[in-house]
């Protein structure tokens, strides 16, 4: 039993026990140090909530024995892709089968409260030391270097030569550290609001037409979701549960004066939509930043005895819905460079540079660098968000109902509705833009 | 044999508690249901109350005109006002004595407190908190028992609770969930006075002082008309406009927990599962979504209005007459109506 | 030194509680488990009095092993000592079936070290029975006060005890000889901030845990499901009401809807002279 006015000292302390504090975490216990994670809520995962899909590749390089510990998924992703929404129609571009039908299956469709808490408890068995309930609020500096951390409770401090921060998209801690020198960006952060509505899993299966619970669905929605505003909604299928949202950054929202949640609404009530949804009983609503900026946005990610990762350090490639796989791969470099700098008794800033070597190595840093101009390229094409997919709506449905029209007729009605919103030329600039934007060239 | 089914009278001040009344119709009504049972067998069934205070025959009496066959009291300056042990004793020793095979309470706070005592020195089980109760048979064939059906899991679950083999059967019921039966005019029963000695033993607490609490004068159970506002709105201040309708219209103000819980209006004026149940004759929901929680503890009411912005709140599926439309609007102009109204009847 | 003993329940959180729309089944999956909020104010209350008077307070429950996580939260509140009482035996019990065992237990710990006090929650939000408290007080013959809302003194030298609780009607102040028991409104105390070194030793607290094997034995006709006298004989969904005509501002106007429900209200018999409004 222990004391209870033993003065608390681990070898590393960890903020957050997300995706990316987990990782970190366990990535540490296993170099032998003693670790203790910090979390704000109830339990991992308690505060915590996102589209989503977890990322199988990044799951197995932590545990790779991932799916023998039967975790708590809802679906693997077998189907994903784009829904183009205009007004009252909708054109789906999604694949399945083929390269999608990996083993494993590439994506996994959870429920953070459940999966976070679970992940928590793996790197448990490993040894790390969770304190739920309890919020970081400041860092203890000693000759100006940091050596543990101040929570909120009375004798609050804990001490450590070395701070992973894993704190999420609300990055306070980052801020006070003066790695960053503001809150992210209104136009580099996205809200996104979101409801999980529960439906047996039969009528789920028949709405999406999936053969079975075993298959789900990932899906971008892009057009009339986002009423034309830089954003994307989604739809990901739980086992008896749909999960659907909006993400608009917060500029435009404001700027516009939408209110988020009749932004969801109207995307729920879209006559698409309405259908897939109908009967179902809400289970949770939800609003969450989503640190859209990526590389624009990364603040410094180490200091004199302190790493960041995850969203905390802009880690999030919103094109592709990716933020858990780059918080647990730099979550496990930020392990791994903890236990080095233990290894040499030294935790300067010097010896902490490793943390961002090793992700320049990885797809992290690579993919954020590559995609470094899409949120501005976005805000500064809202046509993404409106002309395309209401064109590719009527250009599918008119080619589709030619109504004894003869076909030069059709094919000119078709460029028109084009035309009419974007001149073509604009619009041959905006597919080389968007190319480039992509390449990040 | 006598089939006792018993109802405990509760009082408290030498004032008897109504739902005591309500108790006496639905143990008249099991009573009733066992009637086939008794033609066969040639045995008789009585409802029968019990009494327990000081100057309290007259309350006696008066049970009788809601349909006790007898009434049992005891009287003694000991038991003036409720306390736990000597009541449970001696409501033990009457139960002892005349082995009723059904026994209801109030599940008030001091019938829960009685009740739970009770059936442990008695040596029985007893379902809290009851909404529904019926003489029947498990299986065909089989001797009618009490099946006391009650919420759980916060109302989202009904469950029937048989206690097959101890009696009685106990079971506390919610005042204001059965209604008042008529008052007979020229009662035939009896009011029959134990001597029971309320000894020394029996007594190992005392009251030192009665405080009046202000808040709980409030009592919007026996209310006839309730105006109820919700998380809807928006604002402490909104109650307010709820009070000033109330007022209009002669009724109190009631509230969901939400709101509550968010501090906007005092525990006493809520309804539903964990407040109160009422069933008044109008009951106006303004601002509340119509959680299951909250229409378990209203849906009996004679009219219920339902004023809600959201034309898919579940409030609908319940209501009477539903307005959709923003509480703010309706409410004001509502007042306005009935003033205009009550003005034109003066004027 | 002062002995308090509170008797906790760990349920589910029925603020979560979901019917399957379909089945209409009760959704358990998921559905996270907490401590009665009744039984940690008691809890508070009884840290608050140890922490006054000095002494000790124990904290007891009969539930699943899963019970340990609101055992360690009554820890962190500054609780001394935790049992789990867990057996399958002991599984499906009703009330009484629970009072016998927790009377059982609470004898057995007096018998080492005498308790003063004995805390319950006011009910538990599962059940709502409010009746494992009454239980308990008639099996061990303690002075039993219900709804407490105060404990106003606690006198260890003249053996006293001074509680404030609430009636339907008003509050009244009870004195009663100890030891005695009490069941706790939330008023009774706040529920402390605990400190980290208090949370972080409470973390890695481990309750001891009683079984039918030991350390005391217990009757095992009065166990469970079988030692219970009330069954379960069938569960379903409640009945729904059906809902009448709705009328829209947005159709009919603000003034000509309020008309128009007006109209309907009064046309009801005696609803004209109830309100005072003529029709
Ligand atoms: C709507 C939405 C959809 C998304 N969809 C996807 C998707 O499909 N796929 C995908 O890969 N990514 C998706 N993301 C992004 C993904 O959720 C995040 O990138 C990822 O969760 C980041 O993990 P993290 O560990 O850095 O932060 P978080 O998961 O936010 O964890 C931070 C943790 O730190 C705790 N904390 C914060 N501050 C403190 C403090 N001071 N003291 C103690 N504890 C603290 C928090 O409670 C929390 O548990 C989505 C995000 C949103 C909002
Ligand atoms: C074990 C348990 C016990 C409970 N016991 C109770 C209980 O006893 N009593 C109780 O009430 N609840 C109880 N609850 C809580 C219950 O589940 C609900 O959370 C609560 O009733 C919701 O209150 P509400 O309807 O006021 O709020 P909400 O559900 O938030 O509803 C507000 C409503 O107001 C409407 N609205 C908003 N603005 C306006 C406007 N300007 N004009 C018109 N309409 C507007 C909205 O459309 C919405 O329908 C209990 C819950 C549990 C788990
Ligand atoms: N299984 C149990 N173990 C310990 N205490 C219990 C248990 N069940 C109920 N209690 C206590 O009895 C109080 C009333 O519970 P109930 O009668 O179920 O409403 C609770 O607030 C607890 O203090």
């Amino acid at each position: 039993m222990v004391n209870k006015n033993e003065k608390l000292v681990f070898d590393v302390i960890v903020v957050g026990a997300g995706l990316a504090g987990s990782a970190a975490a366990v990535t540490a216990a296993r170099g032998g140090l003693n670790v203790v994670m910090v979390e704000r809520g109830v339990a991992p995962g308690s505060k915590n909530y996102f589209g989503g899909a977890l990322y199988t590749h990044s799951l197995l390089d932590i545990y790779p024995d991932f799916f023998d510990r039967k975790p708590p998924l809802e679906r693997p992703v077998t189907e994903t892709g784009f829904w183009f929404l205009s007004k009252d129609g909708m054109v789906r571009m999604t694949v399945q089968g083929g390269k999608i039908n990996n083993n494993p299956i590439d994506a996994y469709v959870a429920q953070r409260a459940k999966f976070d808490a679970w992940w928590a408890e793996q790197a448990r068995k490993e040894g790390v030391f969770l304190i739920p309930k309890t919020v970081v609020v400041d860092f203890i500096r000693e000759n100006g270097k940091v050596v543990g951390v101040m929570t909120d409770r009375a004798q609050g401090e804990i001490y450590a030569p070395v701070v992973i921060v894993c704190e999420g998209v609300n990055n306070l801690l980052t801020q006070k550290l003066g790695l960053i020198k503001h809150d992210f960006k209104g136009n580099a952060t996205a809200l996104a609001v979101k409801q999980l509505i529960s439906l047996p899993a039969e009528t789920i299966n028949t709405r999406l037409g999936l053969r079975s619970s075993d298959e789900g669905l990932a899906i971008s929605v892009v057009g009339d979701v986002s009423m034309g505003l830089p954003g994307l909604g989604f739809l990901y299928t739980g086992k008896d549960s749909l999960s659907l949202g909006v993400g608009v950054t917060l500029d435009a929202l404001s700027a516009a004066q939408i209110k988020p949640y009749e932004l969801l609404q109207r995307y729920l009530n879209h006559p698409m939509i309405a259908p897939l949804i109908a009967g179902g009983q809400l289970m949770e609503y939800g609003a969450h930043l989503i640190p859209e900026g990526g590389w624009s946005t990364m603040p410094q990610l180490y200091t004199d005895g302190v790493m960041v990762a995850g969203d905390a350090a802009s880690m999030v490639n919103a094109m592709h819905w990716e933020g858990t796989n780059m918080a647990i791969t730099a979550g496990k470099a930020a392990g791994e460079t903890a236990v080095e700098a233990h290894k040499k008794g030294d935790f300067s800033a010097n010896t902490l540079s490793a943390y961002r070597k090793r992700l320049e190595n990885t797809f992290v840093l690579k993919d954020l660098h590559q995609y470094r101009n899409m949120s501005r390229f976005l805000h500064n094409h809202p046509e993404f968000m409106d002309v395309y997919p209401n064109f590719l709506n009527d250009a599918l449905g008119m080619f589709f109902t030619g109504f004894g029209k003869p076909k030069k007729q059709l094919y000119s009605d078709i460029l028109k509705s084009l035309t009419s919103r974007r001149p073509l030329l604009k619009a041959v600039g905006d597919m080389v833009a968007f190319g480039r934007t992509v390449m990040g060239i | 044999m006598t089939r006792r089914f018993w109802v405990y009278i509760e009082q408290e001040n030498g004032k008897p508690h109504q739902v005591s009344w309500e108790l006496l119709g639905v143990a008249r009504r099991l009573a009733d249901e066992i009637k086939d049972e008794l033609e066969k067998s040639g045995d008789t069934a009585l409802v029968e109350g019990v009494l327990v205070g000081h100057h309290v025959e007259h309350i006696a009496r008066e049970a009788l005109h809601y349909g006790a066959d007898t009434v049992y009291y005891v009287d003694d300056p000991a038991v003036k006002h409720y306390l736990n042990k000597p009541y449970t004793t001696v409501l033990t020793q009457l139960v002892k004595k005349y082995q009723p095979e059904v026994m209801l309470v109030g599940a008030t706070t001091l019938g829960r407190d009685l009740a739970g005592s009770v059936a442990t020195s008695v040596g029985t089980g007893l379902t809290a908190d009851t909404t529904h109760l019926a003489m029947g048979s498990p299986k065909e064939g089989e001797k009618k028992l009490l099946m006391a059906t009650r919420p759980a899991f916060g109302g989202n679950v009904i469950a029937t609770i048989l206690c097959r083999n101890h009696r009685p059967q106990m079971a506390t019921v919610r005042p204001r969930v059965f209604s008042m039966p008529e008052r007979i005019a020229e009662p035939k029963g009896q009011v029959v006075r134990e001597d029971i000695a309320i000894t020394p033993e029996m007594i190992n607490a005392e009251i030192v002082e009665f405080l009046t609490d202000k808040a709980s004068t409030v009592n919007i159970e026996y209310a006839d008309v309730i105006v109820a506002g919700g998380r809807g709105l928006g604002n402490p201040k909104g109650f307010a406009l709820i009070k000033e309708l109330a007022d209009e219209l002669g009724g109190v103000v009631g509230a969901s927990r939400a709101c509550v819980d968010a501090h906007w209006i005092g525990y006493e004026h809520q309804v539903g599962q964990t407040g109160k149940t009422v069933r008044p004759k109008l009951y106006i929901a303004a601002g509340i979504s119509g959680a299951i929680q909250h229409k378990v503890g209203m849906q009996e009411s004679d009219f219920i209005l339902a004023i809600n912005r959201d034309p898919n709140a579940p409030i609908f599926e319940i209501a009477t007459l539903g307005i959709v439309g923003d509480l703010y609007e309706v409410i004001p102009a509502m007042i306005r109506e009935i003033r205009a109204r009550k003005e034109a009847k003066h004027g | 030194m002062f002995h308090a003993l509170v008797s906790i329940k760990q349920v589910p959180d029925t603020t979560n509680i979901r019917i399957d729309p379909e089945t209409n089944n009760l959704i358990r999956q998921g559905v996270p488990t907490i401590l009665n909020p009744y039984d940690a104010h008691a809890v508070a209350a009884a840290v608050e009095w140890k922490r006054k008077l000095g002494g000790q307070v124990t904290v007891i429950t009969m539930g699943p092993a899963s019970a340990v996580t609101s055992l360690r939260e009554c820890i962190e509140m500054g609780a001394d000592r935790a049992i789990l009482i867990s057996d399958r035996k002991f599984a499906g019990a009703d009330t009484w079936a629970t009072s016998y065992v927790l009377s059982e237990v609470i004898k057995a710990i007096h018998a080492e070290q005498p308790i003063d006090l004995v805390f319950f929650g006011k009910q538990a939000i599962d059940g709502d029975t409010a009746q494992v408290g009454p239980g308990v007080a008639v099996r061990l013959d303690l002075p039993i006060i219900t709804y407490a809302v105060k404990i106003h003194e606690v006198d260890l030298q003249n053996r006293k005890v001074v509680i404030e609780r609430k009636t339907e009607s008003r509050n009244e102040v009870i004195r009663a000889s100890l030891p005695a028991a009490l069941t706790c409104e939330k008023e009774i105390a706040e529920i402390p901030y605990a400190s980290l070194p208090d949370l972080v030793y409470s973390l890695r607290y481990e309750p001891e845990l009683w079984t039918t094997e030991g350390p005391i034995s217990f009757d095992p006709t009065q166990l469970g499901l079988r030692g219970s006298p009330t069954t379960v004989f069938k569960t379903g969904t409640p009945e729904k009401h059906k809902g009448g005509e709705v009328i829209k501002t947005a159709e009919l106007g603000v003034e000509g809807a309020v008309r128009t429900a007006l109209d309907k209200i009064l046309a009801v018999e005696g609803m004209a002279s109830l309100l005072g409004v003529s029709k």
